[in-house]
């Protein structure tokens, strides 16, 4: 973004490096983008609310909520005024201060991650070099509001919620970090925009199909990030049947909203690393990097347009999955919880990260090997799972006698 | 061979099992997942209600549903047998009787069915003579103003209705459509309730004398002649008119009627926009009856006459001199000694409310009055919608003498 600054000073005919209070400018900028970010975190929480009631009531052969605007879709912002207008409580026998301030942990724990999470070719608020070990640094922020919200609310309720997610979330961020690990072994770097650019633009050329530990990374990152943001099947911290609301019970309003509008958001977050790191991220297939970066003009927001459209299409499909995965799937136990992480993906995530390093140097030593793999696992891995991923779903809706209705009743 | 192999599935090695959990884990996501995504690619089911139904919802609804009452007062014979038949008291029929001469005998000023207490028991449409009470299929209650939940079946107190006479041996009546009536009142709940006076109303006349608290052991009766006349005098003059009205009220503004002021109500009264009597909490019956007294007058055009022999009232509270003669008959023997029966069980008959309604357990008033001439029945205390009134006659002409206290 700096770089972005300084040729936008230098567009207007001044020097940015010629002026003695430019770093006062960066921080202007800085407050601007923290500003723009921290409400488009809360606009797509918002939206993916409202998606989501509409996917879970049509799962279940309901309606949803379809009154407020078109086809509902205000929803979101009748629910915020709701939640905003409605009265702080704050329990008596609360440690009251941490109790105010566990919200905000959680806020800045995700707001953070957008530093660093990429939206188009150019757009990044700070390309860094350690990209992806600072969202995993901040988003562990997240796990020291929840324990803070469980511990200062004084209810057992809130504190069983916190310890589990503590649990959970401490646990899951082995296999998560280390299936996260394997692009960055293929990139040789931290940088997320460096990790977009050593992929492509077409699926075969995407981390995810890049050999078979790959494959399994991304499987093994997806689930613990579907763990590490509470959401079904892992949302044992605010099991409803179990601990009335886990860690939030005791929260109402404002505070109330920003825990719900961090899970949302999680769900944006999860899903643009996921893309990010093994889906290509916003590479426009047939362009590659290089050429974006060549381009000017007309042409070059046009096409940074549409590296930002596919980015986001990316992103919004699998914010869709994580949605119908949770309509899909019951809660897990707590034992359940546990050995999956710690018997399955912590040991299959350690081998997966030992297979790339060796596959990596089988590549070097015979790059085709690496070409035909890459189609091999497009086809075998992406392909062919999707056509019958496909037609079980057509023959399920053909069986009970249904037919394909998307549009009617809405 | 099969044997070893079914062995083997049922005992697999520590790898197996591992394997066997991968595999069955992403099976279950496979099939879960799809049954799921086929669903989202589905008509949904629900219907969706109130606005996006095919044909309205009560009408799919069973027949024999018990929603909102309706009455239907082209056949209704008064008999109040509902009204008594309601454990909560949800409806309420005032009677105004008449002399059966000049006036119909029993006519109705208010039958009203408060919606928001029913309980929907059915209890009221058991002993209905005629089905005018039925219930329909109506049941959405939703309103802008909880008022308006009382249904008002006369929809005027000042135009009485008329009860039915079913004809003899009659068992179906002419009842309208189920369900029309009660809709065409609902049709009107969403408009709003009787409006508070305007401020220059209310500001006209400031000084006006309000309504006094009325001095104890007042005859209600002879005071509601009197204001009724002075309202006659007054008629065309609403101002004058809504002061003679507030001095039937209790004047201690106390504001339950929904208006500001005893000076509200009786504005709005005087005005017309108000019909109903009884809201005046502190006044209670007497000033409901003066009420009421006055507004038939207004109506009627002339005063009512004091109470004749068939008043409830005690004989001392009459007006003096407004006592009509061949009123009191105190002593000499009851009719029934005297008279032939025939002759008898007309008056006996007359004396009754002519409702038909059967709670005296004969099946109309024809038997009773059979049952007391010829018959002998000695209980002359079954007329319930005749009341203290027939109670009284019954007693005068077959005992010569006053009813005992109930």
């Amino acid at each position: 973004m700096q770089q972005w600054l300084d040729s936008l000073i230098r567009g207007w005919g001044h020097d940015p490096s010629a002026w003695p209070w430019t770093q006062f400018v960066y921080l202007a900028f800085m407050g601007l983008f923290a500003f723009a970010v921290i409400n488009f975190a809360a606009i797509t929480a918002g939206i993916f609310s409202w998606a989501e009631r509409r996917v879970a009531a049509r799962m279940q052969s309901r309606v949803g909520p379809n009154r407020v605007g078109p086809g509902g879709f205000l929803q979101w912002v009748a629910d915020a005024v709701k939640l905003l207008t409605k009265e702080d409580l704050i329990p008596a026998e609360s440690d009251k201060v941490l109790f105010r301030i566990a919200p905000y942990f959680m806020m800045v724990g995700f707001a953070c991650v957008f530093v660093a999470l990429p939206f188009s070719h150019r757009l990044v608020i700070a390309d860094m070099n350690l990209g992806i070990f600072f969202i995993l640094a901040v988003t562990a922020l997240i796990v020291v509001g929840i324990i803070m919200s469980g511990w200062s609310s004084n209810s057992k309720w809130s504190l069983f919620g916190a310890i589990r997610s503590a649990a959970q979330i401490i646990s899951y961020e082995i296999p998560a970090g280390m299936a996260l690990m394997i692009p960055v072994l293929l990139a040789g770097t931290l940088s997320t925009q460096g990790i977009i650019r050593a992929q492509g633009g077409w699926p075969w050329q995407w981390f995810v199909f890049d050999n078979p530990a790959t494959f399994a990374a991304f499987f093994i990152y997806f689930i613990s990030a579907l763990a590490e943001g509470n959401r079904t099947p892992f949302d044992l911290p605010e099991a409803e049947s179990e601990l009335v609301s886990g860690y939030n019970t005791e929260y109402s309003g404002m505070r109330f909203s920003y825990f719900f509008l961090v899970e949302w958001g999680n769900m944006w977050v999860m899903s643009a690393l996921a893309t990010t790191m093994f889906l290509g991220g916003w590479q426009i297939p047939g362009v590659s990097a290089a050429q974006l970066d060549a381009m000017t003009g007309g042409r070059a927001v046009v096409f940074e347009l549409l590296s930002l459209a596919i980015f986001v299409g990316k992103t919004l499909f699998w914010v869709f999955v994580v949605m119908w995965l949770r309509w899909t799937l019951p809660r897990i136990r707590v034992d359940q919880m546990m050995n999956m992480c710690w018997k399955y993906l912590v040991p299959v995530s350690f081998v997966s990260v030992i297979f790339v390093a060796g596959w990596m140097m089988v590549v070097r030593a015979a790059p085709a090997v690496g070409t035909v793999t890459h189609w091999i696992m497009f086809l075998a891995a992406g392909v062919v799972p999707a056509a019958l991923f496909v037609s079980r779903v057509a023959r399920n809706i053909r069986d009970t006698g249904d037919r394909f209705d998307f549009t009617s009743n809405w | 061979m099969a044997e070893n192999v079914t062995a083997q599935r049922q005992t697999p090695g520590a790898i197996g099992a591992y394997v066997k959990n991968v595999r069955d884990t992403a099976k279950s996501f496979w099939e879960g997942m799809s049954v799921t995504l086929s669903y989202m690619f589905r008509k949904p089911i629900t219907t969706q209600y109130p606005d996006r139904v095919p044909v309205p919802v009560r009408d799919t609804i069973p027949p024999r549903y018990r929603g909102f009452l309706e009455v239907d007062m082209d056949i209704c014979t008064a008999c109040q047998a509902c009204e008594r038949a309601c454990p909560i008291q949800v409806i309420n029929i005032d009677i105004l009787k008449g002399d059966g001469k000049t006036t119909p005998k029993l006519r109705m000023e208010r039958f009203d069915i408060d919606i928001g207490k029913c309980m929907y028991c059915g209890l009221c449409v058991e002993p209905c003579p005629t089905g005018a009470i039925q219930h329909t299929r109506e049941f959405e209650g939703a309103v802008m103003h909880f008022n308006n939940l009382t249904l008002r079946f006369v929809p005027d107190p000042l135009v009485p209705a008329v009860p039915y006479k079913p004809p003899k041996g009659a068992d179906a009546f002419p009842r309208k459509p189920l369900g029309e009536i009660t809709r065409a009142l609902i049709a009107a709940w969403d408009a709003p309730p009787p409006p508070f006076p305007t401020k220059e109303q209310l500001d006209g006349d400031k000084g006006a004398a309000h309504g006094k608290p009325k001095p104890a052991g007042l005859d209600p009766t002879a005071m509601g002649r009197q204001l009724a006349a002075k309202a006659l005098q007054v008629k065309e003059d609403k101002p004058a008119l809504q002061k003679v009205l507030e001095e039937a009220m209790a004047g201690t503004d106390c504001g339950d009627c929904g208006y500001p002021d005893c000076k509200g109500y009786s504005t709005a009264l005087a005005y017309g926009k108000d019909t109903s009597t009884e809201k005046c909490a502190p006044g209670g019956a007497d000033t409901k009856a003066m009420l009421e007294t006055i507004l038939v007058s207004l109506k009627t055009g002339k005063v009512p006459e004091a109470p004749a022999a068939e008043a409830p009232a005690p004989a001392e509270a009459k007006a003096p001199g407004a006592a009509p003669a061949g009123d009191a008959e105190p002593s000499g023997p009851p009719l029934a000694k005297t008279l032939p029966k025939d002759e008898l069980f007309k008056h006996v008959l007359d004396a009754m409310a002519g409702t038909d309604c059967g709670d005296c357990e004969y099946p109309d008033c024809e038997g009773y009055a059979k049952g007391i001439v010829y018959e002998g029945q000695a209980d002359l205390d079954r007329c319930a919608p005749g009341g203290e009134d027939t109670r009284a006659k019954l007693f005068k002409i077959m005992l010569g003498t006053k009813p005992p206290p109930k």
